[in-house]
């Protein structure tokens, strides 16, 4: 977006979204209170790539909804923006979300469904539609754009959701699991894909996964969450060089960060196993 | 043949019918205030055209206006109250209790209220069909799930624009549904109206042709209805396919 950079007083670029102390519980106050997320303080710096990873139920998809403004956070905590707290609701509109289901709308063409965001921020329908076709042999959709949803396959879907998310330009890409429920071979095609966008159209990104290769190849920084109630647990910089191919997988550096980082995974994993298991002893007690 | 023009197999069964109609009244000698054959029903309706034009026309207006403000109104209620959750929970019980008793039920009231002419053939129609079009747009204006609510709100999509690029059209089978329904109700509804109470229109010649004792006449009068109400059907259909064109 055209502004100049804001800065903070010590000269520094000021994080595009910063969490400080964010909290989420529900039920507050009665027995069965659940603290999804607790004490969450995560920066996140201009036209950085942050993978997001954590056992399932820990809360991610919480967290990501807060960022997105689609729910409030409580109140001891704040979510701010270039340095301005946001208030309820404040966020809608200022973060492009992909959620994990790509939510085409079976009405749409593969071009309306992409200029979807567009079309609510009022751009005018002719001028966004040729904003859309001039970028679908980006995301691998040429000749496609006037298919309906259900003519396409997992991985297109997914690529036509990425599109809506990429064409509402905010500075801020929220994806949730994106490629989670795409077969191997198509997630390792998607994810150099999406590296190569990433690129082109740099933005700054949160990406939660729960795999955790994915988590390294693709990540500027890996973030580690923590079973329920979900906090983060640990951070690591990945300084693998870019552009990354698909053999740096099996590379002894990718190893040994991946040797670091599966060791706390695996241990959020197991805690979350057991507490869920705990749960349903108690459900049939 | 039939395979390839999806027209004939219904007419082929509708002329099998027929025929079969036209050898059993006259092998049985059935007589014509029971049974009158289809080729009595087919001389009436020519010797009578012109009166059986009229009165279809009239009930054609009828039927086809109340259907139009039914669909209006069915849809403008069912937008209000789906976005406004507290006021649907308080009309619904209502809404029901209403629908429960079957619209022709009111029809004396709309007659005494509005008089024998089109306007309470019409608002009967109107109910009828705003009664389908709101139940179902009600079912159908809440089918997005919440995650696809979020997205459009995520891109800063206020309550209107939901409605619009995502309630409405997710709704159209539905809508769909509601007009297949509701049309083959607006006849029926006009015609039921009439013979209770009316000077012109299809219902109107059924009622006086019965106190004549002209059966030819109610008869008549039957096919041409039911001949438009299959028209009209058939033009819903062709119409469908445009309402939910992704299909």
């Amino acid at each position: 977006m055209g502004t100049s950079p804001a800065t903070s007083d010590d000269g520094q670029e000021l994080p595009v979204i910063e969490l400080v102390n964010v909290w989420k519980r529900f039920g507050a106050g009665s027995p069965s209170e659940v603290v999804a997320v607790s004490g969450v303080d995560l920066k996140i710096r201009p036209g950085e790539f942050i993978t997001l990873i954590g056992p399932s139920g820990c809360g991610k998809s919480t967290l990501f909804n807060m960022i997105g403004g689609l729910e409030p956070c409580d109140d001891d905590g704040s979510i701010l923006m270039r340095g301005r707290v946001q208030q309820d609701g404040e966020l809608l509109g200022k973060v492009a979300f992909m959620p994990q289901k790509d939510l085409l709308f079976p009405w749409r063409t593969v071009v309306d469904n992409a200029i979807l965001a567009l079309e609510v921020e009022g751009v005018p329908v002719r001028q966004a539609r040729e904003r859309a076709r001039a970028m679908l042999p980006d995301f691998g959709l040429a000749g496609f754009g006037d298919h309906y949803p259900h003519q396409l396959s997992g991985g297109m879907r997914q690529r036509v959701a990425l599109m809506r998310t990429f064409l509402f330009e905010r500075e801020l890409i929220l994806l949730d699991e994106p490629f989670g429920a795409l077969d191997a071979l198509t997630r390792a095609m998607m994810q150099r894909w999406l590296l190569d966008v990433w690129a082109e159209h740099r933005r700054t990104v949160l990406f939660i996964t729960h795999d955790i290769d994915e988590a390294i190849f693709l990540g500027d920084r890996v973030v580690v969450m923590s079973a329920r109630p979900g906090t983060i647990k640990c951070s690591e910089t990945i300084d693998l060089p870019r552009p990354r191919d698909a053999s740096i997988v099996t590379s002894p550096e990718f190893m040994a960060i991946k040797r670091r980082l599966l060791g706390a995974v695996e241990e959020e994993s197991l805690k979350s196993f057991e507490a869920a298991r705990a749960d349903a002893r108690r459900v049939g007690a | 043949m039939i395979r390839k023009i999806p027209a004939l197999a219904p007419l082929a069964g509708l002329a099998v019918f027929l025929l079969g109609w036209e050898i059993a009244v006259h092998l049985f000698a059935i007589p014509e205030f029971v049974l009158p054959a289809p080729s009595a029903m087919a001389a009436t309706i020519w010797t009578e055209a012109g009166s059986l034009s009229l009165a279809l026309a009239v009930t054609l207006a009828e039927a086809l206006g109340g259907f139009a403000l039914g669909i209006a109104a069915g849809l403008v209620i069912a937008m209000i109250l789906v976005s406004a959750p507290p006021l649907e929970k308080a009309m619904l019980p209502l809404l029901v209790a209403i629908n429960s008793v079957p619209v022709v039920a009111y029809t004396p009231l709309a007659l005494i209220w509005l008089g024998i002419g089109s306007a309470s053939k019409v608002t009967m129609v109107t109910l009828a069909v705003g009664f389908v079009v709101l139940l179902n747009m009600l079912h159908g204006l809440k089918k997005p799930e919440q995650g696809a609510i979020d997205l459009m709100r995520s891109f800063g999509a206020g309550r209107a624009t939901i409605m619009w690029k995502l309630r409405l059209p997710a709704a159209m089978p539905s809508l769909v549904v509601a007009l297949r329904v509701g049309i083959v109700r607006a006849m029926i509804v006009a015609i039921v109206t009439e013979m209770l109470g009316a000077y012109m229109g299809i219902g109107w010649i059924i009622f006086q042709a019965t106190q004549q004792i002209g059966f030819r006449e109610v008869w008549a009068a039957i096919a041409v209805s039911s001949l438009a109400s299959m028209a009209l059907y058939g033009a819903l259909v062709w119409i469908d396919r445009r309402l939910v064109w992704w299909k």
